[in-house]
């Protein structure tokens, strides 16, 4: 098998939550990512759930989602002798991803000045809630407050009551994603003079830019869009409860096919009415046809109605729980779940798997999350070339 | 300045719809060369879609209309093949092939093309020739039922994050491709289903489901990154006639929950018992959420955000288009939204890009151009077809003008 697709490139990766999923990326494509931790290590050590609900640092799934593929160092680079074998390292990487607040580097002597003076051909990859300048730039946030700052959490949930909170940390995913993006960019410039540059990821941006419609609503017709409950902002789907579950309704498939497949139940009702296949009034009034298709799918099992909407080329959905994925026949033929393996707890976990399937350099688990500092003196003694000597007295200092 | 990353890629693009524009965006933000194919009436699902989308989409991509059911029409797109770098397209898997665009029959013209494929369901599996949108991809992957309302009804994302995530995630294959390609000289084809880069997204939580084999549930307004309280959205005072206001806030740690307590005037309920440590806070939340949403009731988000930020407690307004777009100061000051010039003269403010990168930045210049406007240039100069040949195949059928 090819090497990945980013084989060769050496990343340090100081990032907390907000920033890991990035090095994450990239460590799948083949990066060596280090993670370099404090030593009390990565404050998402302790975010859960943790595996069986037993709290440990090494436990944390939280943790194992964002750092599979990498490995970890612990190293206390806020006292002079972590700082140096920080600086050191830095001298052989091509990308540094951090998270702190703005100014934290310098602070800590490893700001952007001195590290691009040190090794001009490396690329600092900042990514932080509001960026590295603006009026925001030293507020407090995290993810919740970040999707309720970017627009996102305003347009999830029912009119009039309180937003419903996205699953799953997307503001961070987003900006995660286009963090990677842009520091290949940053890859790209640097073949043609070696010089590497500064990214700096505003993830309220990123999170923003995960929004399809709201700028464009608002730039091109200054219209808010607002919470439709279940329905989608164009009116064109919307859930409806069956027989043994929920389904999605969509009206973006043929109209025709759809009516007289409805007819054929005998639930139909108006809806023949050809003035209903008019788009305009269609989608004017479409709380009634979604409320007559409410009643249509009501006798209807979930799987049932999808593979005959398939067959019929329409576009329904079931809504389904997330646990359906794990049995889901699609993912299982496409080996989307993997199996990684925990040694030292003799157990094997099933992962989530490839985002994407690359045909000749492959996403791959190369190694399962890192337990605390467990690669620090393979990273100090083989790659640094510290001695045993050197290393016994950094562990005794707790530098490492 | 510098030449942007991308300058000298070219991508043919055929995507349409959401998520493959969003990817190709990015492309073109970064500097490179999209060519855009369309047909002349795309009519279906746009038709609902203000410009303000279209231009936000498909912005700083040429355009040209080619018809690909001809194959004369076909050829001119083999030819364009031969002189891109990429070719992107968010189809289910059998379009591209009926087109004879796909990566087997490209690549014995361009032996080094990427092609990145952005289908629903991906080129393999039971499910491979499924329809589906962004809002059927996330009904299937949970996100719909798992973004449930207080009482638990779903309600999902009322808008297509799926295809906002797989126009990030098919721009990230295709960097991850074309920086490959630059380093080894050799192509590939990436198959990327949008369906899987959903799940990608959902993080701890499905291992939490899959490893600890948890009833997944809900998460309403509990943390999901550690434990908070007070977490949540409180209503804040309506502004003119629009009472939709709300602020979220998250606290955690002991020391965030002191200057809370104080950023809002030390009130003596803050010291009862039932909220003195986080676990308490947390069991106590729905008590805890009535009183803070007491404070927030006769403030503006804006000034409840103030005081709490001031404080350093994380707090923020939840913003509505108008908050983001216009008022927001923090991302006018970064120039998130940047006015671009319109074919007709005139300019408009779209979405920019959320990252910078200091030596060479990433560009949004210009909206969307109209549909088949730039066969003077992709037909004619790159491909150098005369004029009277260009008049010929729009006779034909087989181009639009």
């Amino acid at each position: 098998m090819e090497p990945g697709a980013l084989d060769g490139l050496r990343v340090l990766d100081l990032a907390d939550q907000r920033g890991a999923l990035c090095g994450r990326l990239l460590a799948d494509m083949g990066a060596d990512v280090i993670k370099v931790e404090p030593p009390g290590g990565d404050p998402a050590r302790r975010i859960g759930p943790f595996l069986d609900d037993e709290p440990h640092l090494d436990r944390s799934l939280f943790f194992w989602f964002y750092n599979l593929n990498k490995r970890s160092v612990t190293l206390d680079y806020r006292r002079d002798a972590g700082l140096e074998l920080l600086l050191r390292m830095a001298g052989s990487a091509d990308v540094i991803i951090e998270s702190f607040k703005p100014g934290t580097l310098e602070e800590l002597g490893a700001g952007w000045e001195k590290l691009h003076r040190l090794n001009p051909a490396l690329i600092l990859c900042s990514i932080t809630p509001f960026g590295q300048y603006g009026p925001y730039r030293d507020y407090a946030a995290d993810d919740t407050v970040l999707t309720a700052l970017s627009g996102m959490l305003y347009t999830c949930g029912y009119p009039k009551e309180a937003p419903v909170r996205p699953w799953g940390l997307q503001a961070y995913h987003c900006a995660a994603y286009y963090a990677a993006i842009a520091l290949i960019g940053a890859l790209f410039a640097r073949e043609r003079d070696g010089t590497g540059q500064r990214v700096d990821v505003s993830i309220q941006e990123a999170n923003a830019a995960g929004i399809e419609h709201v700028a464009g609503n608002f730039f091109g017709a200054r219209v808010i869009p607002g919470r439709y409950g279940s329905m989608h902002w164009a009116r064109g789907f919307r859930v409806g409860k069956c027989k043994d579950g929920w389904i999605l309704h969509c009206l973006a498939g043929d109209w025709t096919t759809l009516i007289e497949w409805v007819k054929a139940d005998g639930k139909a009702e108006d809806l023949v009415d050809p003035k209903w296949g008019e788009r305009p009034y269609q989608r004017a009034n479409v709380e009634h046809v979604f409320d007559v298709l409410d009643k249509w799918v009501a006798d209807y099992r979930a799987d049932e109605l999808l593979a005959r909407a398939q067959e019929l080329r329409l576009p329904y959905g079931v809504a389904q729980w997330p646990d359906k994925l794990l049995e889901d026949e699609h993912l299982a033929a496409r080996g989307y779940f993997t199996d990684v393996e925990h040694p030292e707890l003799q157990r094997t976990f099933r992962y989530p798997g490839a985002p994407y399937l690359f045909g000749r350099t492959p996403w791959r688990v190369y190694r399962r999350p890192p337990l605390l500092g467990e690669h620090t003196a393979e990273v100090l003694g083989t790659d640094l070339g510290l001695g045993a000597q050197e290393l016994a007295t950094l562990k005794y200092e707790e530098v490492i | 300045m510098a030449d942007r990353p991308l300058a000298g890629v070219r991508v043919l693009d055929f995507t349409w719809v959401l998520a493959g524009p969003v990817a190709t965006r990015i492309l073109a933000a970064l500097g490179a060369e999209v060519i855009k194919i369309e047909r002349k009436f795309e009519g279906f699902l746009l038709t609902t879609v203000q410009t303000g989308i279209t231009n936000d989409l498909n912005r700083d991509k040429l355009s040209i209309s080619i018809n690909m059911q001809k194959p004369e029409g076909i050829a001119l797109a083999h030819r364009l093949a031969k002189i891109s770098d990429i070719v992107i397209d968010n189809f289910s898997a059998r379009v591209m092939r009926q087109w004879q665009m796909d990566y087997e029959s490209l690549v014995k013209i361009k032996p080094d093309i990427v092609c990145v494929s952005m289908s629903g369901f991906g080129h393999t599996g039971p499910h491979t020739h499924y329809v589906s949108f962004g809002p059927t991809l996330q009904a299937l992957t949970g996100y719909t039922l798992m973004m449930a309302d207080k009482e638990g009804r779903p309600a999902g994302f009322s808008y297509s994050y799926s295809d906002s995530a797989g126009g990030f995630t098919g721009a990230l294959a295709a960097m991850l491709a074309l920086w490959n390609r630059r380093r080894t000289g050799k192509g590939q084809f990436v198959d990327f289903a949008q369906f899987e880069g959903l799940i990608s997204l959902i993080g701890p939580a499905l291992l939490d489901i899959a490893i600890n084999g948890r009833k997944p549930q809900p998460p309403k307004w509990r943390s999901q990154e550690g434990p908070a309280a007070p977490h949540g959205v409180y209503r804040c005072q309506a502004e003119a006639s629009d009472d939709d206001r709300w602020v979220a806030i998250s606290v955690r740690s002991a020391d965030e929950w002191e200057r809370f307590v104080k950023a809002i005037g030390t009130p003596a309920w803050a010291f009862e018992p039932r909220f003195r440590t986080l676990y308490s806070r947390m069991s106590n939340h729905e008590e805890l959420d009535g009183l803070i949403s007491k404070w927030t009731a006769d403030k503006s988000c804006d000034q409840v955000m103030g005081i709490l930020q001031r404080a350093g407690v994380a707090a923020g307004i939840v913003a509505n288009a108008q908050d983001s777009c216009e008022r927001d100061p923090h991302m006018r000051e970064r120039g998130y939204f940047p006015q671009v010039a319109m074919p007709d003269g005139s300019t408009m403010q779209l979405s920019g890009m959320p990252f910078k990168l200091s030596a060479t930045p990433p560009a949004v210049r210009n909206g969307a151009h109209e549909v088949g406007s730039d066969a003077d240039y992709v037909l004619g100069e790159l491909l150098g077809l005369s004029s009277t040949e260009r008049e010929e195949m729009a006779r034909a059928g087989v181009i639009w003008l």
